[in-house]
């Protein structure tokens, strides 16, 4: 059954998301695109996902899965991609006593390892657009988020602002 | 119980090493940490308890926007107010928390969760970060699939999806200035990266190798010197 798949995917999501809603995006892209959705769709689904309260992976979770089939598969979505990340801590809280999960070698494995999840997220969600105020609203919202403070949050909702007087000037 | 799951505490690595220092969030670098550390002790107002945990975590994963970076200074912030953690103590577990899979504001609540009130205080951390978005989400997707049809929706949300590349690229800027370079970690930065781009069906298997392969890498390099 279908439920099983959305389990499945969302249970093997969370056991590699590593370092962050960012570097998890381009894996959930490549197992939920375009089975689940389209690729305009998903980019969509992200922008609203990093508008809303909570983490961006788990919202992005929780919106595929309720685009696909409704209630149950969004708490089917939600759950399946916290399991592992949930049994990871309390295993680690449990065996903690003897011995200890923090040594720079780890640490730096994982930084590498999120930072190629990262740059592949940067390559599968690149500029697919050649309408220059489609790109240039990704231009500044890079300058925004690179070199000032303002959260991005604000880029998204003033770019989808934007864009609806854009649409009727045109 | 939370005598003996945090017993280890000196072990634990600073917490400037933490994953991914990073982002947009001033709050959470260490400078900002020193001037707020455990030196005021602020005295507890009120005893904690998992359903008061659930409530605190609850209203802050309900109006916080924009994901984990944003969440968690706002977390380490009201517990401190409420005299339940000192922000060191916060961070140190925060620190921490970026080494498990997962979103690391469901991972840093866990854990402060379980410090605080042992099984049941996770418990209700667990569901306080999990609920609040799940219904705004889910508000959020019945509004849009309702008025889908609506231009003004549509132009909003090309708006919108259109800056995505925009704060990835932003995000990677940040990671690859504060990364630390070294010849080895390039060539095993490169490589994954282009099998993850080259074979995208195969990325959790890919990441899955690539974990303890990276390990070795890394130890290799640094017991050779």
């Amino acid at each position: 059954m279908e439920i099983f798949e959305v389990a499945l995917t969302f249970l093997q999501i969370g056991l590699i998301s590593l370092g962050g809603g960012w570097s998890t995006v381009g894996i959930i892209r490549n197992a939920v695109v375009p089975r689940w959705i389209d690729e305009k769709g998903f980019r969509e689904l992200i922008a609203i996902a990093q508008s809303t309260p909570g983490p961006v992976a788990l919202n992005a979770a929780t919106m595929i899965g309720w685009y696909h089939g409704g209630w149950l598969s969004a708490i089917i979505a939600t759950l399946s991609v916290v399991t592992i990340p949930v049994l990871f801590v309390t295993i680690v809280l449990l065996l903690s006593r003897r011995f200890t999960l923090a040594s720079s070698r780890l640490n730096q494995t994982l930084k590498t390892t999120s930072l190629a999840m990262m740059l592949m997220t940067g390559w599968v969600l690149r500029p697919t657009t050649l309408d220059p105020i489609l790109l240039s609203y990704a231009l500044i919202t890079f300058w925004v988020s690179a070199f000032t403070k303002i959260n991005p949050l604000w880029a998204i909702l003033g770019a989808g602002v934007v864009n609806i007087f854009v649409r009727y000037l045109r | 119980m939370k005598k003996l799951l945090f017993k280890k505490k000196k072990d634990q690595g600073t917490p400037s090493q933490g994953l991914l220092p990073i982002e947009a969030v001033p709050d959470i670098s260490p400078q900002d940490r020193g001037s707020t550390s455990s030196t005021k002790k602020i005295p507890p107002q009120s005893p904690v308890t998992p359903w008061k945990l659930f409530l605190l975590f609850a209203q802050i994963t309900t109006v916080t926007l924009g994901g984990g970076y944003v969440i968690v200074p706002v977390m380490g912030g009201a517990l401190e107010k409420k005299g339940w953690m000192g922000e060191e103590r916060f961070y140190d577990i925060f620190a921490r928390a970026q080494l498990f899979p997962g979103p690391f504001a469901l991972s840093t609540a866990l854990l402060v969760g379980a410090e605080l009130c042992g099984f049941w205080g996770a418990f209700a951390a667990f569901w306080a970060v999990l609920l609040p978005p799940f219904v705004v989400i889910v508000g959020v997707s019945k509004l849009l699939l309702t008025y889908q049809e609506v231009p003004q929706v549509q132009a909003f949300l090309q708006g919108a999806g259109a800056v995505v590349p925009g704060v990835i690229a932003a995000m990677i800027w940040k990671n690859l200035k504060r990364f630390p370079w070294r010849i080895h970690r390039l060539i095993a930065l490169g490589s994954l990266t282009v099998l993850l781009i080259l074979l995208p069906a195969y990325s959790i298997y890919l990441l899955l190798g690539a974990l303890p392969l990276l390990y070795w890498w890394e130890g290799l390099w640094k017991s050779s010197k």
